[in-house]
């Protein structure tokens, strides 16, 4: 069996008809394209091997991202825009690695993330001012399902809003929200504090990852 | 809005929504306006049976190896779906350009089992199409054409496809698409372009053929109009090694049925099981070589990534080169660590040296289609297999290490008694005794014997297609016939509803008045048939009613020799007089020999103008 002797994280995008792979089929998805790119990629060592890949972040059926993290590795050097070439020659619409590098930091380094949305309405200006009013709150109380059962969290004092606009047919916003092993947010938790909280009916659009950060905001690499 | 736009709006409200999006690794996209000739191959089922099948792969890449034709796939939507696309107002599309489907110059489905009917009806309707031919635009345009071992017998389906198209349709496809794109061009007619098709081999345009019915019931004979031939022939490909086999599939981002790999090997059969459709319908046996099928497996797996490659035929194990070319195989597969799955092995030329090989590969179960309990029956259908070879492949296996059987029985074949019936459990109860006889048995897990027992179905172009079915109540008493026979905890029994194969039986064998039923049954709700949680027999029961048809004149009826089938017109290389002389030879309980070792005159040879072997 040859050693891993690179350790890659890529980046990659998931958009447009891509969003709808679910997790556990981009797991399916990603072992049929390393076979086809013909990477030297390493597989697990044990009864049954298979190359090995992980995925920092699961994220949500339907949501697009720009800043998905696969780590991997190679048994050969390899200049590191060749394999994300190679990967990028056997991937369909929608999925693009952006970079691939040396994995600097541990998975566990992962604070938060960063999420684009629209919400789409007929009335934008009093959705907007819902929003302002919701955000004016001292906390936003909000139901969310845990794997003990389903629990009141405050997602107020974890939540930052990095943008709000208003068009005239949406509101525009992005959100920052805590991510990784310890806990992880959803912005439906947001939208659904919103359907509570104002009488304004939405839909929201676009949903998209747009960067994953760790603890002081640096983007996790 | 556009239609993608629409369907987006409520993807993430339906079960497995990738399967209706498209994109996936290895689909074709065109630029429309640079193309000439527009297919939608549709499956009449969902995406995750559809997607597993071999002919669409084959048929979806030979037709876009042509620059300016465009096949596109079409599965028939989940229940969850359909209701959003009829609330709104979806209309079928297919999967690669998302463009509706009644705006495609074909509309093609293929027609791999009976219980699919009423699912073409309703994916027309879905489509915005008229169900019926006759409904149809006067302009060249909206072409429903069908393919498919159903269609053996196309008469059920007559009034909804304008173009059926017997046998292999590698090259026959494209002929008729040629035509079109010629006739489109200089303007002509639905009708005209319908009257030149029929006239291509291979092609049968229902709508010519005129059935005129005795007082009895059966088929007093048959107009022809338009200038179309009198009988149609199936087409064949000459050539396993020469003919088109792709190099690439979609691969689907969802699980499908059969998530693989799929390499054809062979088509044909050399056995004669006179139950057995497929093993008439797709006479002459013809082979690929050995490098042919590593070449194709090769190119599959590094075009797809799959690490999954399934042997595709009838009965793998009787290729001339099996062992050779597992040798080649097996040494690509295990360097990729790819999975190699042999399905269709038949018992009785299980070597040692071939199952070593398959060890090599994989330790599942081993499956057994014994079809028959007693040998007085497995002659009857021509299932030359005997008990002691069973019983010695079962000990090859045992002393391999394999602890599961599963063994494939029939139940309703014609001449059967309750002895036939008892004498499944009894081969289950020896096969149990053997394993516990063998010193070197696999330990620790107990032994377990699987019987699935499915209701006999005759079939048009079988031995058989003259028989009568069992009345469920006469399956009923030998399913619990069998429970009671049954008395080791170590045997699992399964079996067919006989209702699901009473309609079998009636869309398999019925004629041109069936139309009317299925029509009716699935304006009565009836679709995906094949799903015992839709099945609606009840249903079905009353279209049977309404259109005053008796579903007993076509399942519980001998057909005589002498009188005109339905299918009669349609040649399908094997004689109505061979199938004649097999019935006959299966009522006295005597065999016929595979191809191999000699020839029964079938009558394949004089229409491929040589002998098969």
């Amino acid at each position: 069996m040859s050693a891993a002797v690179m350790r890659l994280r890529a980046v990659f995008e998931k958009t447009g008809r891509a969003k709808y792979i679910s997790h556990l089929d981009l797991n399916r998805f990603m072992l049929r394209t390393f076979r086809r790119s013909k990477l030297p990629v390493w597989y697990t060592e044990g009864f049954n091997p298979h190359p090995y890949y992980a995925f920092a972040l699961a994220l949500s059926l339907g949501f697009e991202s720009s800043c998905e993290i696969m780590d991997f590795n190679l048994t050969e050097v390899m200049p590191l825009d060749k394999v994300r070439d190679a990967l990028n020659a056997v991937m369909p619409e929608g999925m693009r690695v952006v970079s691939v590098a040396e994995q600097k930091l541990k998975v566990t380094a992962i604070a938060n993330a960063t999420y684009s949305f629209s919400l789409e309405t007929e009335d934008p200006a009093s959705l907007y001012n819902e929003i302002q009013a919701l955000l004016s709150q001292e906390e936003i109380l909000i139901e969310k399902k845990t794997k003990k059962g389903i629990k009141t969290v405050d997602i107020k004092p974890d939540m930052k809003v990095e943008r709000c606009t208003l068009t005239d047919r949406s509101v525009d916003m992005e959100l920052r929200l805590p991510a990784g092993t310890q806990t992880n947010y959803n912005p439906t938790l947001f939208f659904e504090a919103l359907k509570l909280s104002g009488s304004h009916t939405f839909e929201p659009a676009k949903i998209r990852r747009t960067g994953i950060f760790c603890e002081n905001n640096e983007i996790f690499s | 809005m556009t239609l993608k736009d629409k369907i987006e709006k409520h993807l993430l409200e339906i079960q497995k929504p990738s399967r209706y999006i498209g994109g996936e690794v290895g689909s074709v996209i065109k630029d429309k306006s640079k193309v000439d000739v527009r297919f939608a191959f549709c499956f009449p089922d969902t995406y995750d049976i559809g997607m597993s099948h071999l002919g669409m792969k084959i048929l979806y890449s030979l037709t876009n190896e042509r620059e300016n034709y465009w096949c596109e796939r079409c599965f028939a939507p989940g229940l969850d779906f359909e209701e959003i696309m009829r609330k709104n107002d979806i209309p079928l599309y297919a999967l690669e350009s998302l463009d509706p489907i009644k705006d495609f110059d074909f509309i093609g489905f293929t027609m791999q089992y009976e219980l699919s009917y009423t699912n073409v009806l309703n994916m027309l309707d879905l489509a915005g199409i008229p169900i019926f031919s006759r409904d149809r635009t006067e302009e060249l345009t909206q072409i429903v054409i069908a393919g498919g071992p159903c269609i053996c017998n196309p008469e059920p389906l007559a009034d909804f496809f304008d173009i059926i198209i017997l046998g292999e349709g590698e090259e026959v496809n494209l002929e008729v698409m040629d035509l079109y794109n010629e006739m489109k061009k200089q303007g002509a007619k639905r009708i005209d372009f319908l009257r030149k098709a029929a006239q291509i081999g291979g092609v049968y345009v229902p709508q010519f053929y005129h059935y005129y019915y005795k007082e009895d019931g059966t088929i007093d004979h048959v107009e022809v109009s338009d200038g179309a031939p009198e009988r149609i022939q199936k087409r064949i490909i000459k050539d396993m090694d020469k003919v088109y086999y792709p190099e690439n599939f979609v691969v689907p981002f969802t699980e499908i049925v059969h998530d693989r790999v799929s390499v054809e090997v062979l088509r044909g059969c050399i056995r004669g099981c006179r139950f057995c459709q497929a093993g008439f319908i797709y006479r002459p046996f013809r082979e690929k070589t050995p490098e042919t099928i590593c070449r194709q497996t090769r190119c599959l797996c590094e075009n797809t990534g799959y690490d999954e490659v399934s042997l595709a035929s009838l009965s793998t194990s009787d290729h001339s080169g099996i062992d050779p070319m597992l040798t080649q195989l097996l040494e690509y597969t295990a360097a990729e660590k790819i999975n190699l799955s042999l399905p269709s092995l038949r018992v009785d030329n299980f070597s040692e040296s071939l199952l070593e090989k398959i060890k090599k590969v994989r330790k599942s179960g081993l499956t057994f289609a014994a079809e028959g309990g007693t040998q007085r029956l497995r002659d009857v259908i021509n299932k030359n297999v005997s008990e002691e070879e069973i019983m010695n492949t079962c000990r090859i296996a045992f002393e391999g290490g394999y602890s599961a059987v599963k063994l494939y029985f029939m139940m309703g074949l014609p001449t059967e008694t309750d002895e036939d019936i008892v004498g499944i459990a009894e081969l289950a109860q020896r096969i149990i005794d053997l394993f516990y006889s063998i010193e070197n048995r696999p330990k620790g897990r107990g032994l377990q014997v699987s019987i699935s027992c499915a209701t006999f179905v005759p079939k048009p172009f079988t031995p058989f297609q003259f028989e009568p079915q069992d009345t469920p109540a006469m399956i009923e008493h030998k399913q619990k016939l069998l429970l009671d026979s049954v008395t080791s905890k170590k045997v699992k029994v399964s079996y067919h509803d006989p209702n699901v194969s009473l309609l079998e039986v009636v869309l398999a064998k019925g004629d041109r008045r069936l139309c009317k039923v299925i029509h009716t049954a699935w304006k009565r709700g009836c679709k995906f048939d094949s799903w015992s949680e839709h099945y609606k027999f009840n249903q079905w029961l009353e279209a049977f009613k309404d259109c005053g048809v008796d579903p007993g004149f076509y399942a519980h009826r001998r057909f005589s020799y002498d009188e005109i089938l339905p299918w009669d017109h349609l040649d399908y290389m094997v004689s109505k007089d061979f199938f004649i002389r097999e019935n006959k030879t299966a009522h006295q309980s005597k065999t016929t020999p595979n191809c191999r070792e000699r020839c029964s005159g079938c009558g394949v040879n004089k229409c491929v103008g040589r002998d098969c072997f």
